[in-house]
């Protein structure tokens, strides 16, 4: 075989500028796929890290009689004790925090203008900690204590009642008795959120002042954990309700991605772009290599003919061609690979800030991602793409009448 | 038994809506130490015959029996490996493969018969030798010179060590004495290693050459003498 590949080789190199350009477009396919590939893995990366930290932490913990319901089904059914089960959580080495959040509603009024709001009870330091609230405060600062009269409002909700950092508002729900509730809170901060409708509503009270309100004080809706590791979310989603049960505490658990459908449709969006960018990609490599080989195979016919002459089976033939498309697209791709790992280090060294992902209040730095696995499916899909692109041609040269061809001129 | 044997040989073309005539009813047969011309004028249907009898071509009618066993209807790859094995070829352009030294085009007659790389140089260089190009293995097609370079192709043609070794006019492309040497060579190849030549040539020399001369007119055979070796036609 090292004999044809050598002969591949060499007839590569017979049209030097020729296969230096279609080998280039090999080159600048595997760079637009490896680089694409780092560039989305690193966007994926953030916007997961913007979904776990717009949850505040990875698992969520819920009373077992919420296990596979919606959130709003879920809203009345609250955990108890919620500090005795946030103390057997602490005790995990996976786990960093673990923070209750109540979930309310109802009308939050200054002066003569009302809106609607969702709340959220929350420990302030935690929050801060793990949240995406800490990053978004555009006015005033954030919730200092916990048991505090304050509350936090998104723009849209602050300009809707017109509020602003500082000024005493009213705050209105329905307990889960069925109740109504109320308590004067002062605007602590303003927060700029960046999905527009959480924006228009969202409000964020210390949890001691909204168990007050709800008058459920030691319960919450959920206990959300935050682990030092993203990795081990499966694993702790498995093994927490197992360790909680063995203390006496049945929970039902939901990771960041149960209900991260947004995270899931941007991965799915940015996935089907690669996709449609790879197929042209494609496309146009098979277009541009099939005619070198197919002019390849015009120039040679007189010396296809003499192989068939001097007994070359015609399977040989085609595979001799064949070897040239798939040399081309592993050269190319070598080359591909060297240039891609050089371009990934200056971007990554050259600083330039990228705004912030879907959903997301941060910006990046650009990094490429380093991603083995892309550089392996670059070989194999140039190989392949170049495999494809040299067959006609290829059975082309392979079933030519040797007499004609000896004649071709 | 002769090596080769034809019965009643035909070949027609499609040329548009018109059929033109290849070769017509060709018999003949061909002795294992046949020094042989097929001469004529363009057109008279040499290279066809040639073509045939190579089994680079089928005929439309016709029997061909090669060292006795009845190749006629023998499929692409009986042919091919018949070619390769038993055949030699010799084309008018020395149809070098660019890219190869003039080694690796001799030893490529034997890289398609899958021998070993060890015999098939040793067996390529020993092939050059014998035409007279001994150290000038390395030397790719554009650093030879003509003459030298049909010599390459002579030796890709005796390096698998064939039967007969047919040759297309192997002469059009040299000068004058460049062709006389070439044709030196073929007849002490004939002579010293008793392979069985077929030309097809319109060259005086070679006709004057070869110990049987077959004319051909319009795609017939028209005369088949059998002279003694260097004997005026």
């Amino acid at each position: 075989m090292s004999r044809w590949v050598v002969l591949a080789a060499r007839n590569l190199l017979r049209h030097g500028r020729r296969t230096f350009l279609t080998g280039s477009i090999v080159v600048v396919g595997f760079i637009a796929v490896t680089m694409t590939a780092g560039f989305v893995s690193q966007t994926f990366s953030a916007l997961k890290d913007a979904t776990i930290r717009s949850v505040g932490g990875h698992i969520r913990i819920l009373d077992p009689r919420a296990a596979g319901k919606t959130d709003d089904e879920a809203a009345t059914i609250l955990l108890e004790d919620w500090p005795g089960l946030a103390g057997l959580l602490s005790r995990d080495p996976r786990v960093v925090q673990a923070m209750p959040k109540l979930s309310f509603f109802g009308l939050v009024v200054k002066g003569d203008r009302s809106a609607a709001y969702l709340g959220t009870g929350t420990i302030p330091a935690l929050e801060k900690q793990a949240s995406l609230a800490a990053d978004t405060v555009v006015s005033g600062a954030f919730l200092s204590r916990n048991d505090s009269d304050e509350i936090m409002l998104g723009t849209g909700l602050a300009r809707a009642i017109g509020a602003k950092a500082g000024d005493l508002v009213t705050v209105m729900t329905t307990t889960p008795d069925g109740g109504i509730n109320a308590v004067d809170a002062t605007v602590a901060a303003v927060l700029g959120y960046p999905v527009k409708e959480l924006d228009d509503r969202i409000l964020f009270m210390p949890y001691g002042a909204a168990a007050r309100l709800l008058k459920v004080e030691g319960k919450a809706n959920s206990v959300v954990v935050l682990l030092k590791d993203d990795r081990d979310t499966d694993l702790e989603a498995r093994e927490l309700p197992k360790a909680l049960a063995l203390e006496g505490r049945p929970v039902a658990v939901k990771t960041w991605l149960d209900t991260a459908t947004f995270y899931k449709q941007v991965k799915l969006l940015y996935a089907s772009i690669f996709f449609f960018m790879g197929l042209v990609l494609a496309v146009v490599v098979i277009l541009a290599t099939a005619n070198t080989m197919t002019m390849s195979v015009f120039e040679r016919t007189r010396e296809i003919g003499t192989l068939l002459a001097i007994g070359m089976e015609r399977s040989s033939i085609r595979t001799l061609f064949l070897l040239e498309g798939i040399l081309l697209g592993l050269i190319g791709s070598g080359i591909g690979a060297v240039l891609s790992l050089l371009l990934r280090a200056v971007l990554n060294a050259s600083g330039i800030m990228l705004p912030p992902p879907p959903g997301a209040t941060r910006g990046n730095v650009l990094h490429v991602d380093f991603i083995p696995l892309s550089y392996g499916i670059g070989f194999a899909a140039m190989s392949l793409t170049l495999l494809v692109a040299a067959w006609w041609p290829a059975r082309r040269a392979s079933r030519l009448n040797p007499v004609e061809a000896l004649g071709h001129v | 038994m002769p090596i080769l044997e034809t019965r009643g040989l035909t070949k027609t073309y499609r040329l548009g809506e018109e059929r033109v005539v290849g070769v017509v009813d060709a018999s003949l047969t061909l002795a294992q130490e046949a020094f042989a011309v097929l001469a004529g004028p363009s057109g008279s249907g040499k290279t066809t015959l040639l073509n045939l009898l190579g089994l680079l071509d089928t005929p439309d009618s016709g029997s061909l029996i090669f060292e006795g066993t009845d190749v006629s209807t023998l499929d692409e790859r009986g042919r091919a490996r018949l070619r390769r094995e038993r055949l030699g070829f010799v084309f008018q352009a020395h149809q070098l493969v660019p890219v190869l030294s003039a080694e690796e085009n001799v030893a490529l007659a034997l890289w398609i018969r899958k021998l070993p790389e060890e015999t098939c140089r040793t067996r390529a260089r020993a092939a050059l030798a014998a035409v007279g190009l001994g150290g000038l293995e390395a030397r790719r097609p554009d650093a030879l010179s003509g003459g030298q370079r049909q010599r390459v192709a002579v030796a890709r043609a005796i390096v698998g060590e064939p039967a007969l070794v047919l040759a297309d006019e192997p002469t059009a492309s040299l000068d004058s004495e460049t062709a006389g040497r070439l044709i030196d060579l073929f007849a002490r190849i004939h002579a010293e290693r008793g392979v069985a030549f077929l030309f097809s040539s319109h060259d005086p020399r070679i006709v004057q050459r070869a110990d049987r001369r077959i004319r051909l007119l319009d795609g017939r055979i028209t005369a088949d003498e059998h002279v003694a070796a260097g004997a005026c036609a």
